[in-house]
């Protein structure tokens, strides 16, 4: 078996494996056929199968099924409807991080009797840390940066600069413009550099670089 | 072939001898030698231990080893922890109890991992073996109080109920109460996990009481903390015990109550427990404190000084696990405490909070292995690595022989460099030579597994999560790590090639999982067609694989050695591979 040494696929939000051409749930013999009682309802993990196949088919790509190539746009691999006990955590990735079930519970009931939140004020006195996640628009890695590391919007826009060179893929150079922006602490999505820097980092949540238009 | 040899001691001379090995692997070992040494082991093996309970059919151990006293047996994969494994997978005892309970009459002892254990399981062994002595339940379920109450109304001469971090139907709390009033064998009991409700607590503190050998107790969450001076009271010779809840109102008379009955339990070297802490109530430990050598806290949401203040008081900490409220700063104090730390654990406190919500860094880390030089045994959770650091640890730490690390967020690279921590990791497998296991997370190539393939000679278990870039990766490990036993994987792009080009190598190992990767179902039945014996067990909860192209990833692979065949207990939603198309359904 020849292993082909060297090309790095970039391939990380990896096949969840459906393929809409031929997904199609049986209806016949299908849920009939499995009436094993089971505790964790299988009929119920077919059952949310069928609710993503309709929202994948939004997500259409034209690739033939499991090719293993650009995957990135098929984004929204962080899911997990299938275990009714994590219903709160839907948008979590399932079974991730590796923490037991018992001691999750714990955790939710710690959560739950009110602990103070991050404070994010509190932190930055103290000189923490506040990580900022960024994402850049065709890259479907998501990084996360100490936005207290920079001083200035252009430190912090060469460092990402940096940072994404690597990502992006080689087709879309020098040519391609690009507009940093953030969202504030109202959830609005506005361009970065507009306020003054440390404002900037006390409102900024979130970061996506995305292609200038025109 | 002539019988002369130059040796010939009388069986018993080497059944003497057998009896001072009781390591399985030597065991093995020595049955290889020549068949009168296999025969005259096995008859006088006295503990079995069976890494995968479908490996192997409870009839064929009994065969071999027709006088066996203790059995060990694991069940689930160890993803299942982690809930990747669909409830009804399998993992039922209850077949080997039947077995065992007509062919050996005097087992002993029973230690089950991720199995499901039924009531009626737990009433055969209470029914079945006179002399039965050590149940221990590790991570199971399936079973109720009433299943406990068999096992303690007949077992006489029960020494050791454990039932660490199962999942139990907590019906009553009177199955305590089951245990006869002249029954006094007890040495451990650990009844940590059992749910919120009554355990009746006179029934506790009259058994405490009469059972004084008793060195090993761990209550349950439910039991008050000021009740708990009555039941220490009652057991000052404890060497290992778990508190309730520790909050109580603060009332001096309660406090020096509990404070006076923890000094008089001179012998205490293990504490755990500490639910729901109130942190003056700490200091009631104190006294106890110059002794331990194990402490876990990782239910205790104290923050970082009072953690600081405890772990000062330890000198002798060989084992602490904590949750991340420990902060760099108490990992510090830890390290230039705890001279003789060998393992440490270190548990997120909001794992799945957006931002970090405590200053845990990988500096704890590394001050931990600068200033612990018997650490050995580290599991990890942090928000953020760099491959100076692990770099670092790797060098002041070469005697590792586990390393966990988990980055939080998937994917995440060097904070400092934002590279992948291929580096880093290699640096662990470089320098930790005698490293038996590792787990991987953050951002990482193929390179990383070019580099644990290359060194990791001694890996015996390793976790794969959301890494590498090729089948590449996968191949490294399955050609380089030569003692690799088991592998775990998911979310990694692995696909075909690298699975068959290895296939051999997996009877060599007890088990290989594989999720969200890129294995077709149309290797799956290749695979199992080259290999006779192994299971290769699709799980998919998606339907038939073959509804679905050959070329189609499967959701969830597990593959084991067997002797035993396919199993006959598979629920609806696991797929073997038969020799033709057509698929067990059942």
């Amino acid at each position: 078996m020849e292993l082909r040494l060297g090309l790095a696929l970039p391939t990380p939000n990896i096949i969840k494996g459906f393929d809409l051409d031929n997904h199609k749930p049986k209806e016949t013999g299908g849920l009939g056929a499995w009436n094993k009682p089971s505790k964790r309802s299988f009929e119920q993990a077919f059952g949310n199968f069928k609710e993503e196949c309709k929202a994948k088919t939004l997500l259409l790509w034209s690739g033939q099924p499991n090719e293993e190539e650009d995957h990135k746009d098929q984004t929204k691999t962080t899911f997990s409807t299938i275990d009714e006990n994590d219903a709160e955590e839907v948008d979590q990735v399932m079974g991730w991080p590796p923490i037991k079930t018992w001691r999750k519970k714990i955790f939710r009931q710690q959560h739950r009797v009110g602990r103070t939140e991050y404070n994010r004020v509190a932190d930055e006195e103290n000189g923490g840390s506040v990580y900022v996640k960024v994402k850049m628009e065709g890259v479907a890695i998501t990084r996360k940066i100490d936005i207290r590391l920079y001083h200035s919007y252009q430190t912090l826009t060469n460092s990402l600069i940096t940072i994404f060179t690597k990502d992006r893929k080689c087709a879309d150079d020098d040519h391609t413009r690009y507009t940093l922006t953030y969202q504030d602490k109202e959830g609005d999505w506005l361009i970065a550099g507009d306020i003054p820097w440390q404002s900037f980092i006390k409102n900024v949540q979130r970061l996506e670089i995305v292609k200038k238009w025109g | 072939m002539h019988k002369k040899m130059a040796f010939s001691f009388p069986d018993e001379v080497l059944e003497h001898v057998f009896s001072f090995i009781q390591s399985d692997k030597d065991r093995n070992s020595v049955s290889l030698v020549c068949k009168s040494w296999y025969e005259i082991e096995r008859w006088c093996r006295r503990k079995v231990f069976v890494g995968n309970c479908y490996a192997v059919s409870p009839r064929m151990v009994i065969k071999r080893f027709p006088e066996f006293r203790s059995i060990e047996l694991k069940g689930k994969p160890h993803f299942a922890d982690f809930n990747l494994v669909p409830d009804g997978w399998g993992g039922y005892v209850f077949p080997w109890i039947v077995e065992m309970a007509g062919a050996v009459p005097w087992l002993e002892e029973i230690k089950l991992k991720r199995m499901v254990v039924t009531d009626e399981s737990l009433e055969l062994i209470a029914k079945s073996f006179k002399n039965f002595k050590v149940l221990i339940l590790s991570s199971c379920e399936g079973f109720s109080t009433d299943g406990l109450a068999a096992i303690a109304a007949s077992c006489k001469n029960l020494k050791e109920l454990d039932l660490r971090d199962c999942e139990v139907d907590d019906l009553s709390g009177h199955w305590l109460s089951h245990f006869p009033d002249t029954y006094t064998s007890l040495v451990a009991l650990n009844i940590s996990c059992l749910g919120s409700d009554e355990v009746s607590l006179s029934a506790l503190e009259r058994l405490v009481g009469r059972c004084t050998s008793l060195k090993t107790l761990r209550l349950n969450r439910a039991v008050p903390l000021d009740k708990v001076a009555n039941i220490l009271r009652r057991a000052p010779q404890l060497v290992e015990f778990g508190t309730g809840t520790y909050a109580a109102e603060l009332r001096p008379d309660v406090y020096s109550d509990f404070a006076g009955a923890f000094s008089s339990c001179k012998e205490l070297k293990s504490l755990s427990g500490f639910w729901d802490v109130v942190p003056d109530y700490l200091p009631a430990i104190y006294p106890v404190c110059s002794k331990l050598t194990s402490l876990n806290l990782s239910y205790a949401t104290i923050q970082s000084p009072e953690l600081i203040k405890l772990v000062s008081h330890c000198p002798n900490l060989q084992r602490l696990l904590v949750l991340d409220y420990i902060e760099d700063s108490g990992l510090e104090a830890l390290a230039s405490s705890c001279k003789d730390l060998q393992e440490l654990r270190v548990f997120p406190s909001d794992p799945f909070g957006v931002e970090p919500n405590v200053s845990l860094t990988e500096q704890g880390l590394v001050a931990v292995s600068s200033g612990c030089p018997k650490l050995q045994s580290v599991l990890y959770f942090c928000r953020r690595m760099s491959n100076e650091a692990l770099v670092t640890v790797a060098k002041n730490c070469p005697n590792f022989t586990r390393f966990r690390l988990c980055i939080i967020e998937p994917r995440t690279a060097d904070y400092l460099t934002l590279e992948p921590l291929d580096v880093g990791f290699g640096a662990i497998v470089q320098y930790c030579k005698d490293l038996q296991r590792l787990s991987l997370s953050g951002l990482l190539t193929d390179r990383v597994f070019e580099y644990i393939g290359t060194y990791a000679k001694k890996l015996e278990m390793l976790s794969v999560a959301f890494a590498g870039d090729s089948d590449l990766g996968l191949h490294h490990v399955l050609s380089g790590c030569e003692s690799l036993r088991k592998l775990e994987i998911r979310d990694c792009p692995f696909g075909d090639k690298a699975l068959l080009a290895n296939a051999a190598k997996l009877e060599t190992m007890r088990s290989l999982w594989m999720s969200s990767c890129a294995v077709s179902f149309g290797a799956c039945k290749l695979l199992a067609q080259k290999m006779p014996r192994l299971n290769v067990e699709v799980i998919d909860e998606r339907g038939p694989p073959d509804s679905r192209p050959e070329s189609c990833s499967v959701d969830k692979l597990y593959i084991y050695r067997t002797v035993a065949g396919s199993r006959f207990d598979m629920p609806p939603f696991v797929w073997t591979m038969e020799d033709d198309p057509s698929l067990q359904l059942s």
